[in-house]
């Protein structure tokens, strides 16, 4: 069985590069306002660990298509030898700078490639086109047209489809419209399924290739609900602390603990956006989102003395007990006639003298650290629509990337605003709030509530995200 | 490679973790399928999958973190064994003090020694349910300053400098929520670390004093009970050890014979000799020993072996749930998809003269013919009704192009400049491409032409007038050419 190779052609500026860029999700294709810098082929195969399954070839445009057509007609005695005589342009103009252009996006057309022409639909049909059609009729490959729907639907564009149409019917079996822009994962998929269209020996590989992009597409989903989950358990549950000594100011402090709490969270999401963006292939995205925000901002400060890493009171607990212990063995020691009384008076010996020395005890340093002191925590977040408020922000901005083709050179702009995110059930909602409660109160007792987590976000991508577009 | 331990690894893995993120997810895909691919043989053991990357990727310098957090606490596993033996031996030479005048009372001794023991064992077993019980969770928090593996964990913030602490991820990171269960299991292990070496440090001191003192233990009580009852409760009490260690069951004989009475300096309520007394009072250490050994060493080794296995397990489980570690099982075990470029791209770097940014001259004096490139426009009247506002009068049409061959181009070209006109107009659709066809025609109209002649390309919109970025499109290459007499101009549509 021979590989599906796939050849896309066309005139220069015409779409190409976006077209491969959508379906090889490689944001590395130049897109350059001056035709002709591509000069040469540029592969992008669908590899699987080491197997490939098939392959696209970014190839230049035509340059000189009507003296590259001049120069086969001329060596063409008849129909029989025009792929013939297209096989002797390229070895007679391998060398040749002239032809540079077109011997590069031939050569792979040749070999056996399928042909997929690219047209822009938003411009019409010329006499300058027939040439390269020719020539690529002349090789006697199965062959695609693909008419480009950019321009038509991102700024409004004339359509031309249908002139492009009747234009392209004479020269391609099979003509296609497809807008690069708009193109979620599933019609990526569909484009790809049309490709088998072309020779039925590929429809079996490009079939699993489909497949095997599916399973990807299901591992990303899971990773990216993953990477939401300890991004939201990281958030829910951080603390910033600092210990002071009894004699230290609290409110200075106090503001600069709060401000870092804040730059940490903030820290968190765009780590989570970064990563998620590069599941999705996405690497160089400029985005443009509101940074988070908290919400009641004193409701999370806490300030607690502590001793040894105990508070006062346990301090004061700990001595009364420690000082019972000494006391009963006054208690043994009298066997029992004392009637307890060491150990009460041990009690309470321990315990008041924890509690006066408790101040004392807390300045001491011990190897450079004070034994006890102040202690100022901000956090967890205790507000109970936070954890949703930056799940929604996840939610939708993963929408958006998973969504977005790699033929965008734009910034990414993501408005929250814009947001009506809806729990699918209240079972679900039952099933979030569960797991926030912990988060909230710290009680983790089992290391797979993250998995939990991470399981329930991914139910989320399956469609109840809305945004004003989507009423609109 | 070495192999460290668990909890060495568990702090190494996520710190490596942590700083794997900033290197490019497909770097990290295809790195971690390619040792991925060399560990299938544990992909059911994800641990242990992790663990083996870890060694694979990780300099011994990325390591030391996890060995000082590991040498750490084994240095708090030591000083909690010191510090359970000590008390332990304490507790035991206060209980079993004996200076000859008054008889140890054997009830007493089991009170002390091993009853509390059964009480904290007790509370252990609840305070290791599950956590989904609020009021036991609510207690282990209220008792959890009592637990000497708590505070163990504050020894070890005080005493240790911050940077050599690595235990500290389990307490004091982002990563102190997953690693919970570990933790407490930690502070578990910690404690009854203490409590079975507080035994062995009772079991120890009870050999010692037995070996090179005398002890003499009695029992005694107020109420009426007979010798008979008290030797049923012991030996119900021996019942674990009666089996197998036979000698540590007190006898019926020596049961009545070591009940004491403290009247009239105290009195045994059967004396046969100082010496015989002092030999049978001395009896009971089998028992004691037997006591201690079952109700208090023997349960501590099994709760410490509990404690150890669980840590153990949720550091394990801990492991394969650190934020990282399951997208990093995911890369290793899942095929690696590659829709990428082969290689980077090879474009020309076009250096465009500072023409490019000439702006396009507004009017000019020129009568000359124009050529219609690739069929740019059908109506003569009209194109030549816009171009007059631009100072350009059309004396010719002419064709090039588009369905006509390079021959007719060529054969133009020298026709057009054989009449040696002002200058020459080409008009070109503005929303298709200079392609190098198009280039080669100007190049050789002016080859031609000469040099001084003007050579006004006009750009034509398709419905409209001429888009911003075809503009520029057109300025970019045409600049190439470094022509100076060459102008690009938009034809701007008007009724």
């Amino acid at each position: 069985m021979t590989l599906p190779v796939f050849a896309i052609v066309g005139h220069p500026n015409k779409g190409k590069s976006s077209i491969v860029s959508t379906l090889s999700e490689d944001e590395s294709v130049a897109i350059s306002p001056v035709p002709g810098t591509t000069i040469n082929n540029r592969h992008y195969p669908l590899a699987v660990d080491d197997a490939i399954l098939y392959e696209l070839i970014d190839t230049p445009g035509f340059q000189r298509a009507r003296a590259a057509f001049e120069w086969m007609r001329n060596h063409a005695a008849s129909a029989m030898d025009r792929a013939d005589s297209v096989r002797r342009f390229i070895e007679v103009h391998r060398d040749d700078p002239h032809f540079a252009a077109e011997c590069q996006l031939l050569t792979p057309i040749m070999a056996g490639a399928g042909i997929l022409y690219v047209v822009d639909g938003s411009r019409p049909f010329g006499e300058d086109y027939e040439a390269e059609m020719e020539i690529l009729r002349w090789t006697g490959q199965a062959s695609m047209a693909l008419i480009n729907m950019i321009l038509i639907n991102m700024i409004g564009e004339s359509d031309y489809s249908e002139d492009w149409r009747k234009a392209l019917g004479q020269y391609f079996r099979i003509v296609r419209v497809f807008d690069v822009m708009e193109a979620d994962f599933n019609r990526r998929l569909q484009l790809l399924s049309a490709f088998g269209e072309l020779r039925e020996e590929w429809r079996a590989p490009l079939e699993k290739a489909i497949q095997i992009l599916r399973e990807e597409q299901a591992r990303r989903q899971a990773l990216t609900a993953r990477v939401i989950a300890e991004m939201l358990v990281g958030m829910m549950t951080h603390v910033n602390r600092q210990m002071l000594s009894m004699n230290d100011a609290t409110d200075a402090v106090r503001e600069s603990l709060l401000e870092n709490y804040k730059h940490d969270l903030i820290r968190m999401e765009q780590a989570c956006r970064d990563e998620v963006e590069r599941i999705y292939h996405h690497k160089h995205l400029q985005r443009q989102e509101p940074l988070v925000k908290l919400l009641d901002e004193d409701m999370f400060s806490r300030q607690s003395w502590v001793l040894f890493g105990l508070t006062r009171k346990q301090l004061i607990a700990t001595g009364a007990i420690g000082g019972a212990a000494a006391g009963g063995v006054i208690d043994l020691v009298a066997h029992g006639t004392s009637l307890l009384l060491g150990s009460g008076l041990g009690a309470l010996a321990g315990g008041v003298s924890a509690w006066l020395t408790s101040d004392r005890i807390a300045n001491i340093n011990v190897l450079g650290h004070p034994l006890g002191g102040k202690e100022i925590s901000i956090g967890p977040m205790p507000n109970i629509n936070f954890p949703y408020v930056v799940l929604g922000r996840a939610l939708l901005h993963h929408r958006i990337v998973e969504e977005r083709t790699h033929a965008h050179r734009g910034p990414l702009a993501i408005d929250p605003q814009s947001l009506n995110w809806q729990l699918s059930d209240v079972n679900t909602r039952r099933r979030f709030e569960k797991i926030f409660s912990k988060l909230r109160k710290q009680e983790t007792g089992s290391a797979d509530l993250l998995t939990s987590l991470a399981a329930l976000i991914e139910d989320q991508f399956k469609g109840t995200l809305k945004t004003e577009s989507d009423s609109e | 490679m070495t192999h460290f331990s668990l909890l060495s690894d568990l702090i190494n893995l996520s710190r490596v973790l942590e700083a794997d993120r900033a290197i490019d997810l497909d770097e990290r895909k295809q790195r971690d399928r390619a040792v991925g691919l060399t560990l299938q043989h544990d992909r059911n053991k994800p641990a242990s999958q992790i663990r083996a990357w870890l060694y694979k990727l990780s300099s011994a310098a990325n390591l030391t973190q996890g060995q000082q957090g590991a040498r750490l606490y084994h240095l708090l596993c030591v000083a909690l064994v010191v510090a359970g033996f000590i008390a332990g031996w304490g507790l035991a030479s206060v209980v079993l003090f004996y200076d000859g005048k008054q008889p140890i009372n054997i009830v007493n001794t089991l009170v002390i020694l091993v009853l509390p023991q059964l009480l904290l064992l007790l509370l252990w077993v609840l305070t290791a349910l599950p956590l989904r019980l609020t009021i036991i969770s609510s207690m282990g928090a209220m008792l959890g300053f009592l637990n000497p593996g708590r505070l163990a964990r504050h020894a070890a913030e005080l005493f240790a400098g911050k940077d050599k602490q690595g235990l500290d991820i389990l307490w004091h990171s982002d990563h102190a929520t997953i690693l919970m269960p570990a933790t407490r299991w930690l502070f578990s292990f910690w404690s009854q670390l203490f409590a079975f070496c507080f035994n062995i440090g009772i079991l120890a001191k009870v050999l010692f004093l037995v070996s090179f003192s005398d002890l003499a233990f009695v029992w005694s009580t107020t109420l009426t009970i007979n010798d008979g009852a008290f030797h049923q409760l012991l030996t119900i009490l021996s019942t674990p050890w009666a089996a197998i260690f036979a000698d540590a069951v007190p006898s019926a004989e020596l049961v009545a014979n070591s009940r004491y009475f403290r009247l009239d300096e105290g009195a045994l309520s059967d004396v046969a000799s100082t010496t015989q007394q002092a030999i049978t009072l001395g009896q009971w250490w089998p028992f004691l020993l037997a006591a201690i050994s079952c109700y208090g060493l023997l349960p501590r080794l099994l709760t410490l072996g509990i404690s150890w296995y669980r840590f153990r397990h949720h550091m394990r489980t801990a492991l394969c749930n650190l934020p990282g570690a399951p997208e990093l099982l995911a890369r290793m075990n899942s095929p690696l998809v590659s829709t990428l470029a082969e290689a980077p791209e090879q474009a020309l770097n076009i250096v465009v003269e500072s023409d490019t940014g000439k702006p396009e001259a507004s009017h000019y004096t020129l009568r000359c013919p124009l050529v219609d490139w690739s069929g740019a426009c059908s109506d003569e009247s009209l194109i030549s009704q816009w171009i007059a506002s631009m100072g350009i009068e059309v004396s010719a049409f002419h064709e090039a192009g588009g369905r006509l061959s390079t021959q007719q181009d060529a054969e133009l070209m020298a026709s057009l400049c054989g009449d040696a006109p002002d200058g020459i107009s080409v008009l070109v659709k503005a929303w298709e491409p200079p392609m190098l066809e198009f280039l080669d025609f100007l190049r050789g109209l002016r080859q031609r032409c000469g040099e001084k002649r003007p050579i006004v390309v006009l750009m034509l919109g398709d419905t409209d007038n001429v888009d911003a970025s075809d503009r520029e499109t057109w300025q970019l290459t045409l600049a190439q050419l470094g022509d100076p007499n060459l102008h690009v101009e938009s034809v701007v549509r008007s009724l």
